[in-house]
């Protein structure tokens, strides 16, 4: 693609996510999320299943700002209100959480997903799971007063559930990358309306292992497990990373991604929700197992394959790796900082 | 959809020719002709006039029971009535249909595909289809010009032994006399699209394989493989993947591996200057064709047909599919 075109569009995704977060209006806000729609979809490439990803996207991510739009129009005529905070009709409420829940792929609305992140390129779903994010989240931020929790504990277990049991049987690591998304987004939405600020922590953390795992994948350009078990042969290094990354996505201690496990779970009972922190806790594992077994696939055992080359780590690497050190140090070694977070939120 | 059809319980046809003209019926013609199947199983023969039936038969009115000493059913006397019995097959369709989704609910648990993951992982080669008994015939369709009124013959048979399968025909170039069709002449088996539970349309996933490996022994003649992906899509219907397989002839078994790179892009029959390679996991139908546009008789006899990785074959794609190198794209 041209760098001409390639800026705009980065700008645009840029500009389109910032308008949203600094907006108070409601119609900038969803403009902002439009913006991010429309730009991000020229970055897939011209491939049949790029094209159907992409089309899935447009058509489901068009729908949720149909329903948004409508939310919006039906609160500022039944409460005379276009700011963002002052959401206060209930039905208006619902159809918004409904939109943001299509938008940031929750169950039951999470069956594009899968298929979108699998028909783009690793850089393109890396985008769309971490960066796309921002957008649907701040404004969730905004309304979370607002908001009906029985219908968030739904959409939140829904998502957890959902998310652990759609990976199990994934061979291709995006889609297991996706279900991964649609479980952590559950995380997000369970303490939204009882403690926002752990969302956003939630989600920094989410965004920050996302963008390890994918950045490593990258490197390699693996996108199955079965590549995933010839890697220790082309970059050794890679395998810890992931193994790393991944035991942080699944919240194992003494990693980072522990951290917001932890501080949801105690949010949940000290708000007398200990039925939803334990199905919760449950569901955690199934997203373990499948981590599992990429750790297994990628560091822990040695797969089978028929590759006979030459040990391909011994050349020199010829890739950049700038920011995956940094964020695989932020996905993995932020645990003892737990008491500034506390402090923040 | 069956539902909608069923008039009244309990239908009674007089005869067993009947069933034809029920099948002209314009409210029971669409029943009729998906479960001739399910019709038979749940006919109940009414006793005769002269009341030769068993008590048994009486009281219990099952088929099972009746079946004793009996003459089959394309030899019932014209008097006797028949009792076909709508719910009956209805509900064994939807039994079986259910009996299906569990089937693969459960194999989810198992694992993709209902096989355990790790073989799915460490699988290098899979037979698709092999050809043993006349049950895997009947994952095959058989199409000819005949349907455009053309005049070739196709037949699928098994071949000697029950070790393999023989397609064999006539070809014949001759157009149809309709005034618009011009060219004539193909003969081609296609395998039948996987179905679910409830009819829905499944692929095969080939992600995990790189070529397609086929046993068959031919009469000489150019034959095309034809692969078909997911068919949902109306736009996505008329797209084919082919690649030509020549045949030797001669007594001995021939093998050919076409590597899934090499297969190109057709809409409709014509090939499309924009090439891309083929999702290989949404298959959902692989087909032989003979269209050389000689006229005479053909063969082909196929052992099996199957798929396996080759990590010599490294090629992602056999034909240009550059905008910048092809400007015509």
């Amino acid at each position: 693609m041209s760098p001409y075109v390639t800026t705009i569009l980065t700008l645009s995704l840029f500009i389109g996510t910032c308008l949203t977060i600094f907006s108070e209006h409601w119609f900038t806000a969803w403009m902002g999320l439009e913006i991010n729609t429309l730009a991000i979809i020229p970055t897939t490439p011209k491939n049949p299943r790029a094209t159907e990803a992409a089309t899935k996207y447009f058509l489901t991510q068009s729908t949720a700002s149909m329903v948004m739009m409508f939310a919006i129009i039906y609160n500022a005529w039944s409460t005379n209100q276009w700011t963002l905070m002052q959401l206060s009709d209930n039905w208006a409420s619902i159809a918004m959480t409904l939109a943001l829940a299509i938008k940031l792929g929750l169950a039951p609305f999470h069956f594009w997903v899968p298929e979108v992140t699998q028909g783009i390129p690793l850089l393109t779903g890396m985008i769309l799971l971490t960066w796309q994010k921002l957008a649907p989240t701040a404004i969730l931020f905004q309304i979370a007063p607002h908001l009906n929790m029985k219908i968030l504990i739904m959409l939140a277990i829904l998502s957890t559930l959902v998310g652990g049991w759609g990976g199990l049987n994934q061979t291709h690591l995006r889609k297991i990358l996706a279900y991964s998304s649609i479980a952590h987004m559950g995380w997000m939405i369970i303490i939204v309306q009882i403690n926002p600020t752990l969302t956003i922590l939630s989600l920094t953390i989410y965004i920050m292992a996302t963008l390890t795992m994918f950045l490593t994948l990258n490197l390699s350009n693996v996108t199955k497990i079965k590549s995933l078990g010839g890697l220790w042969n082309k970059s050794a290094t890679t395998t810890i990373i992931i193994l790393l990354t991944l035991l942080s996505l699944g919240g194992l201690p003494p990693l980072t991604g522990f951290m917001p496990k932890w501080l949801i779970l105690q949010e949940l009972i000290n708000n007398n929700n200990i039925m939803t922190a334990t199905l919760m806790a449950l569901s955690a594992l199934l997203n373990l197992f499948f981590y599992m077994r990429l750790i297994y696939a990628s560091s822990l055992t040695m797969f089978p394959s028929t590759n006979n080359s030459k040990m391909q780590w011994y050349d020199n690497p010829t890739q950049i790796t700038m920011l995956i050190p940094t964020t695989t140090v932020i996905s993995s070694l932020l645990l003892p900082l737990t008491p500034l977070f506390i402090t923040l939120s | 959809m069956a539902l909608l059809h069923k008039l009244q319980n309990g239908i009674h046809f007089p005869k067993l020719c009947g069933i034809q003209d029920a099948a002209q019926c314009f409210l029971l013609g669409s029943v009729f002709t998906g479960y001739p199947s399910r019709l038979y199983s749940s006919i109940k023969k009414t006793e005769a006039a002269s009341g030769t039936s068993s008590p048994e038969g009486k009281t219990h009115g099952g088929l099972e029971k009746q079946t004793k000493g009996e003459v089959g059913v394309d030899l019932i006397s014209p008097k006797e009535k028949i009792e076909i019995n709508f719910d009956k097959a209805i509900r064994a369709e939807i039994k079986d249909h259910f009996k299906v989704l569990m089937k693969e609910l459960v194999g989810r648990w198992i694992g993709p595909e209902g096989r355990p993951l790790h073989e799915i992982l460490l699988e290098n080669t899979r037979v698709m289809w092999q050809f043993r008994s006349n049950e895997d015939l009947d994952k095959w369709l058989v199409t000819s010009d005949r349907t455009i009124g053309g005049r070739s013959k196709a037949f699928l048979k098994m071949a000697s032994n029950n070790q393999s399968a023989l397609f064999y025909g006539i070809l014949n170039t001759e157009p149809p006399h309709d005034g618009e069709t011009q060219r004539s002449g193909y003969c081609a088996m296609t395998s039948r699209i996987p179905r679910g539970a409830f009819e829905r349309k499944k692929c095969y996933d080939w992600s995990n394989f790189n070529t397609l490996y086929l046993r068959v022994r031919g009469d000489g003649r150019p034959w095309m493989v034809n692969i078909k992906t997911d068919t949902n899509l109306i736009h996505k219907s008329h797209h084919l993947y082919s690649y030509f397989m020549y045949t030797r002839g001669g007594p001995y078994w021939q093998e050919v591996k076409i590597p899934f790179s090499k297969f190109f892009f057709s809409n409709k029959g014509r090939i499309q200057d924009d090439q891309h390679p083929f999702l290989t996991d949404q298959i959902s139908s692989v087909g032989f064709t003979l269209a050389d546009k000689v006229n005479g008789p053909f063969y082909l006899e196929i052992d099996f047909i199957g798929v396996f990785h080759d990590p010599t074959h490294t090629e992602e794609f056999a034909y240009e599919d550059s905008k910048k190198i092809c400007g015509n794209l």
